[in-house]
């Protein structure tokens, strides 16, 4: 019993890095109508930027998180304005900003892996809180338990945001029609730039926890929480924030019982046939708008 | 005058024949490649997933070829020059590395290889070029194809059996907990080997816990590792996962045994992983710290100087790696084609410059006899290792 509650907080800790991932990225296409190729590559930079913070600075740990999820953010901004921009300008619909993605994404990993001289990096243990938590029989990694609600607190204050206040609802009205809600007086470049920030900063968060909790500071980073991040965002809908952290948690939670319990070779098999059958059985994922169709 | 030029003649006659016997009698002896600048291709990797290690594969050549140079080692006026093309560890690039250089005929040999399955998509490509391959870190049994596929890696079964049975006879173990890649073969086969040692000696099987390669939470894999409660847990993955399981047994409590393989042996693992890797004993066939040859200390001191680091076990077999090349080369004649230097690499039978103390070549597969156990100490020393 031990066993399985302690494995049930490994998969919770691990699914909540999936989640806080897949939120970025639900947050850009939900908002943006982009299927951003290149979003796994600002987790790979938060995480970087954290540790050269540390490395460099001996910044302490919150500050080194900071430096990752303002980090994440700025570059987000960046590669949209740079990327993005000129494409919505000419309207050339997602497609384009597909392709223009995965240049991005090509031409930042290649950079990540020279900025850690392609190798794997690790936070100095020291560096972020390393004991465990002891609770009952159970001992639990402080670092697991920062991740755990770092996801709660995100989840729950950008759904605040974007259903509760006049910046989401200007987010969800640019997701609709950018052009209609600037019509409607929404600054629809201010909501771009925001949501851009945003979702860079989200999936930065993930990456620098992640880049923590791993001992895996690398350009290969970004990559592993891609997939899994766009299963999360698929499973528990696109332009719902509480339905990613579910299905993000319950991820990380069936791939560490998987290995567990039946087989490692299994474990993301497991995780692709959920995926598809939400494709198929629920294509509008856990808590997706029934009638969500990107502009 | 004409007295002279009769005298002149006679001796330009016995010089002629003496050196027409000389010839006779010890042609074999005197054969020596024409003096000039033989191609050699390097497929690096020095980016993808195994870069920090094929950095040092990479260093460990070109320093060979400055020695080499330098000293006039394959003879007067013979020269290597060390030709670079990238692959990343990726099949498809290192075959399209190897086509241009089986295009360019001043290439005379290629050496490649970190993974197994890229040196083995090489083999044909290369047998069929009779294009002469030197594998440098590969390390699946069966590479080998002489005279055109030949290896310098001392196959690390061996070394790791040695290991394994020595912490079987010093920690006497009752169970052992083993971690290994379920997608990679050769960590495979190297579990099997340990595990038939350790189950000979005695030692039960707790567990067998399975990563994948490009694993980087190893915190579910180390809960499951420490509740079968081992005596040992030894890890038979790549780096960065070897890397991540120890340092998240330790993170977790595990206080007990760990054992590993070479991969945690270079610097930067243990800069990354720091003193959770103290006390974990892996067999070595080089270590700068306690590798004491002759050779093995000019070329630590060497690779220092250019490089200004210690050399790890990697850069001594990219370093091996063009040697061995430069022996067959040697014993080639005139102006050899890469045949004639297969069919010379081919005759090697023992490596005669190398960092290990001894590297015999037996169908194309280096077999290296003296392997180390050591294991990192706290502040970052590769020490012998002792039971403690």
């Amino acid at each position: 019993m031990q066993l399985f509650v302690e494995q049930l907080i490994n998969g919770w800790a691990l699914g909540s890095l999936y989640a806080l991932f897949g939120i970025g990225f639900g947050l850009v296409f939900s908002t943006l109508g982009i299927l951003n190729a290149a979003h796994g590559t600002y987790a790979s930079w938060a995480a970087i930027a954290g540790y050269y913070a540390v490395d460099r600075f001996g910044v302490p740990f919150p500050v080194a998180v900071a430096a990752g999820v303002v980090g994440g953010g700025l570059l987000a901004v960046v590669v949209d304005q740079i990327g993005f921009q000129p494409l919505r300008a000419k309207k050339t619909g997602m497609l384009g900003a597909l392709i223009t993605s995965i240049a991005f994404w090509i031409i930042l990993d290649s950079l990540a892996g020279f900025a850690t001289g392609q190798q794997s990096l690790a936070f100095p243990a020291t560096s972020y809180p390393n004991q465990m938590v002891v609770l009952g029989p159970l001992r639990v990694p402080q670092m697991q338990i920062i991740t755990i609600l770092a996801l709660l607190v995100c989840t729950v204050g950008i759904y605040l945001l974007i259903q509760k206040t006049r910046i989401g609802a200007a987010m969800r009205a640019v997701g609709w029609n950018e052009v209609a809600a600037a019509l409607g007086g929404v600054n629809a470049r201010m909501v771009i730039l925001l949501t851009a920030f945003l979702a860079g900063a989200t999936s930065g968060l993930a990456g620098v926890l992640g880049g923590i909790s791993t001992s895996n500071v690398s350009f290969t980073l970004g990559e592993g929480l891609m997939l899994k991040g766009f299963a999360a965002v698929v499973v528990g809908g696109y332009d719902d924030v509480r339905g990613t952290a579910i299905a993000g948690i319950c991820l990380g939670v069936i791939e560490v019982f998987v290995a567990q319990y039946i087989s490692t070779s299994f474990r993301d098999g497991f995780t692709y046939l959920l995926l598809l059958a939400f494709l198929i059985a629920r294509p509008r994922g856990l808590f997706g708008s029934a009638n969500f169709v990107r502009a | 005058m004409n007295r002279i030029s009769k005298a002149a003649r006679a001796v330009r006659g016995v010089v002629a024949g003496a050196a027409a016997l000389a010839a006779g009698f010890a042609g074999p002896a005197l054969a020596a490649p024409a003096a000039g600048e033989y191609g050699v291709g390097f497929i690096t990797e020095n980016t993808g997933p195994l870069a920090a290690a094929g950095v040092s594969y990479h260093r460990g050549a070109q320093l060979a070829v400055d020695e080499i140079n330098g000293s006039g080692w394959i003879g007067q006026g013979v020269k290597l020059k060390l030709g670079e093309k990238e692959s990343g560890s990726d099949a498809a690039r290192a075959v399209q590395a190897l086509t241009q250089f089986s295009a360019d005929r001043n290439v005379i040999a290629v050496t490649c290889c970190i993974l197994s399955p890229v040196a083995a998509a090489l083999k044909p490509v290369t047998t069929n070029a009779k294009l002469p391959l030197v594998i440098y870190g590969a390390t699946l049994p069966g590479l080998p194809q002489p005279p055109y596929v030949t290896s310098i890696v001392g196959l690390p079964g061996p070394q790791e059996v040695k290991m394994s049975k020595m912490l079987a006879e010093t920690l006497k173990p009752k169970t052992v907990t083993y971690f290994v890649n379920a997608d990679n073969e050769g960590f495979q086969n190297r579990f099997k080997a340990a595990q038939k040692v350790m189950e000979e000696a005695g030692a039960k099987t707790a567990g067998v816990v399975s990563i994948l390669s490009a694993d980087t939470d190893f915190t579910a894999p180390a809960t499951q590792a420490i509740a079968t409660n081992p005596d040992l847990i030894m890890v038979w993955t790549t780096q960065t996962p070897a890397a991540g399981i120890i340092a998240a047994l330790r993170a977790r409590g595990y206080a007990g045994k760990i054992s590993a393989s070479d991969v945690i042996s270079p610097a930067p693992v243990f800069k990354k992983i720091g003193p959770a890797l103290a006390g974990v004993p892996f067999p070595i066939l080089f270590a700068a710290e306690i590798s004491s040859t002759p050779e093995a200390k000019s070329f630590i001191e060497g690779y220092t100087k250019k490089f200004g680091e210690a050399p790890d076990t990697y850069s001594a077999q990219g370093y091996t790696a063009l040697y061995y090349i430069a022996q067959g080369l040697k014993n080639t004649n005139g102006k050899p084609t890469r045949e004639d230097l297969a069919a010379a690499i081919g005759q090697i039978k023992s490596n005669d410059h190398n960092v290990y103390g001894g590297v015999p070549m037996v169908n194309g597969q280096a077999e290296v006899e003296n392997s180390l156990v050591a294991n990192w100490t706290a502040d970052g020393k590769v020490v012998r290792w002792e039971n403690k």
